[in-house]
């Protein structure tokens, strides 16, 4: 079911702890550039990224850059709404910032849900991984940890170097896209069977941590 | 006053000297490697002064005034301006063509003499501009200097008596000299907490020795799992987020002559106020005033800011009544800005997703800091209510752009705001608001709402 000249509009949100480089992944995903130092984000921060996808698909990609620290959560729980993918983020240079990652998780889990009683597409983001030792080094099995969790993926990121963070955003599109052609495919109760369930059914748990 | 443009004068007769060397050089370095031992030749780097000289020489208007003296005046700076980009059409043809007829090389003098007279007009006029500038700016500083004086023999040492009076307010409006804003400040947001220095230095004190406890603690605290109490640990936030306070002001950063201050502050109202703690925002708010006033006094214009209702509701992030807040803003944003307002709701834009930056920073982190600092003279005078009127100024400022774009579009410029805002036009829109519906005032409104919560933003409530 190519839809040709398609256009998408997604709300991602970027979440995880204060200074976990949220906002750096986001200025190095939207506007190609890189400091030192972001002032610290208050409430959310707003950017657009407009993607060609395939052969003449526009995706647009609204990226809500939310604000770190665990006191807002009330707060900022009314920016999840209508959400439809995520990007959740530690720093591989500070273990609290990951063991806060699977509370985020449940945040969001409990504030959101498709129609069909899944989680929307979250992406692990272990960024700084300049600085970091590589994930399997880290003691982290980040493999079983994805599945058990219920992230799609997992990718190292380094909003310094710029690495991965095209990969992850493409990776959490498709995601996105999966859940979406599932969701339709439920709603319309078809009995056609397209190649995209496949791709649902085997990314449903890690698809491996590309570093 | 001549002393700038003199030194302006100076360095640029220099600069461009050194680039004339260089390039000569640069020149005769090319003339040598790609003709082997062809000597650059001298004719065409024709030193332009030169030729200036020849030609004045030639035309019988030697440089009467040419070699006077080094105090040059700003028609000297024009004679000499234009020479490097238009002699050239003075120079004679090389000698194995034929020379220029007369007719054509009394053309080419004629061209060039319009030329020099333009650029002299473009220049001068240039030079009238910058006079003006300056002109202005000496006058800015002047009354400057005057309200301070006004500020400093007048106002502040008759405070009580003075503060409500209609021209003081006056002049509150128009900004706060830089050198009494900080005592200003002070006054008027007043110390009713009652905190002392004696008071700051004991929490600095317990703020550091936590500090130090932990840091000791540290590896074992981190191996073992952390509770959410350990990582909200205020101490570690404050660290984290003092670099990225003004950061492209370079004076918090570690090593900055502020980053100290930032920390002591932040830390001494994490141990005064325990049940607040530290929250994101605080650092913005406790950095303007470093800037403006000594730490410990700082330290008490701070912690009593924060005391006040609108901030303590943002800072211990009481959502209902800052849903409150929200709601009464939008009373008056519809009230003041019908069109747009609609615009908003059309688009789903609500206000928590631009005041919240706004309320938490009071402006700091969103506007210029200069004209933050205008904003908060006036916060200081008239309360939270001019934080919101603020906003609705801002909103109305920027309403034609606003009302053509779309959710993201207006949510991104309203979470950036423009570098250059101008001050005294938003000032102009801050004062156009009016803050009264249905003859009900800002606090009326606010009181109401508080009670009868369930008339709140419609948008909001879950």
């Amino acid at each position: 079911m190519a839809s040709a000249g398609k256009e998408h509009l997604y709300k991602v949100l970027v979440i995880g702890d204060l200074g976990v480089g949220k906002t750096s992944i986001i200025r190095r995903y939207v506007h190609h550039t890189y400091s030192h130092n972001y002032r610290a984000t208050i409430g959310v921060d707003f950017a657009l990224k407009v993607l060609r996808w395939g052969a003449d698909d526009t995706v647009r990609l609204q990226l809500w850059d939310i604000a770190g620290q665990e006191r807002f959560g009330n707060m900022t729980r009314v920016y999840y709404r209508e959400a439809t993918g995520a990007f959740i983020v530690f720093d591989m240079t500070r273990p609290s910032t990951f063991e806060a990652v699977l509370k985020w998780k449940a945040d969001l889990d409990s504030k959101l849900m498709l129609a069909d009683g899944r989680g929307i597409a979250t992406v692990l983001l272990a960024n700084k991984c300049e600085q970091g030792h590589p994930l399997p080094a880290n003691g982290l099995k980040m493999e079983q940890f994805c599945k058990e969790h219920g992230f799609a993926g997992c990718f190292e990121t380094s909003a310094k170097d710029n690495l991965n963070i095209d990969e992850a955003a493409n990776f959490l599109v498709t995601q996105i896209m999966a859940s979406e052609h599932a969701l339709l495919r439920r709603a319309a109760a078809t009995d056609t069977v397209t190649p995209q369930l496949d791709r649902r059914r085997r990314s449903d748990g890690c698809v491996g941590c590309l570093k | 006053m001549t002393a700038p443009s003199l030194l302006l004068y100076i360095d640029r007769s220099l600069f461009a000297r050194k680039v004339k060397d260089s390039r000569s050089v640069e020149h005769r370095d090319a003339g040598w490697k790609l003709f082997g031992k062809v000597p650059p030749r001298e004719g065409p780097v024709k030193d332009p002064r030169r030729i200036q000289k020849e030609y004045e020489t030639k035309t019988g208007r030697a440089g009467h005034s040419n070699l006077t003296s080094p105090r040059q005046n700003v028609r000297k700076n024009l004679d000499f301006e234009p020479l490097s980009t238009t002699a050239l059409i003075l120079e004679d043809r090389p000698a194995n063509l034929p020379a220029k007829p007369a007719e054509e090389a009394e053309k080419h003098r004629q061209q060039y003499e319009e030329m020099v007279a333009q650029a002299k007009k473009r220049e001068l006029k240039e030079a009238q501009k910058r006079k003006k500038q300056l002109e202005e700016r000496c006058k800015l500083e002047e009354s400057i200097g005057s309200a301070a004086q006004t500020w400093n023999q007048e106002i502040l040492p008759n405070w009580s008596a003075m503060c409500t009076s209609r021209r003081v307010r006056d002049l509150w409006w128009q900004g706060i000299p830089p050198s009494v804003r900080g005592k200003v400040w002070s006054l008027a947001v007043g110390n009713e907490l009652n905190i002392t220095h004696e008071l700051y230095n004991i929490c600095l004190a317990r703020a550091k020795e936590k500090c130090r406890s932990t840091a000791a603690n540290a590896p074992e605290a981190e191996s073992q799992d952390s509770g959410s109490s350990n990582r909200e640990s205020s101490l570690e936030l404050i660290k984290l987020d003092i670099s990225r306070t003004f950061p492209q002001l370079c004076i918090f950063q570690q090593g900055g002559p502020y980053h100290d201050v930032l920390h002591s502050i932040l830390g001494a109202y994490t141990c005064y106020r325990p049940d607040v703690g530290y929250v994101q925002g605080m650092s913005f708010i406790a950095a303007v005033l470093i800037l403006n006033l000594d730490t410990a006094d700082a330290f008490i214009a701070f912690a009593n800011l924060l005391n006040k209702p609108c901030q303590m509701a943002f800072f211990r992030v009481d959502h209902s009544l800052m849903l409150t807040y929200f709601a009464a803003f939008e009373v008056f944003f519809e009230e003041n800005l019908p069109k747009l307002f609609a615009h908003f709701k059309k688009n789903n834009l609500t206000p928590d997703i631009y005041l919240i930056d706004w309320i938490f920073t009071l402006y700091s982190k969103s506007l210029p800091l200069d004209l933050a600092s205008r904003v908060w003279d006036v916060f200081c005078r008239d309360g939270d209510e001019f934080l919101f009127r603020t906003a609705l100024g801002l909103l109305r400022l920027f309403q034609d752009v606003l009302t053509g774009m779309d959710f993201i579009h207006m949510a991104q410029f309203l979470t950036r705001l423009p570098d250059l805002v101008p001050a005294e036009q938003l000032f102009q829109h801050i004062a156009a608001v009016h803050m009264t519906s249905r003859n009900r005032k800002w606090a009326q409104v606010l009181q109401t709402l508080q009670r009868d919560p369930e008339r709140g933003s419609p948008v909001l409530k879950r």
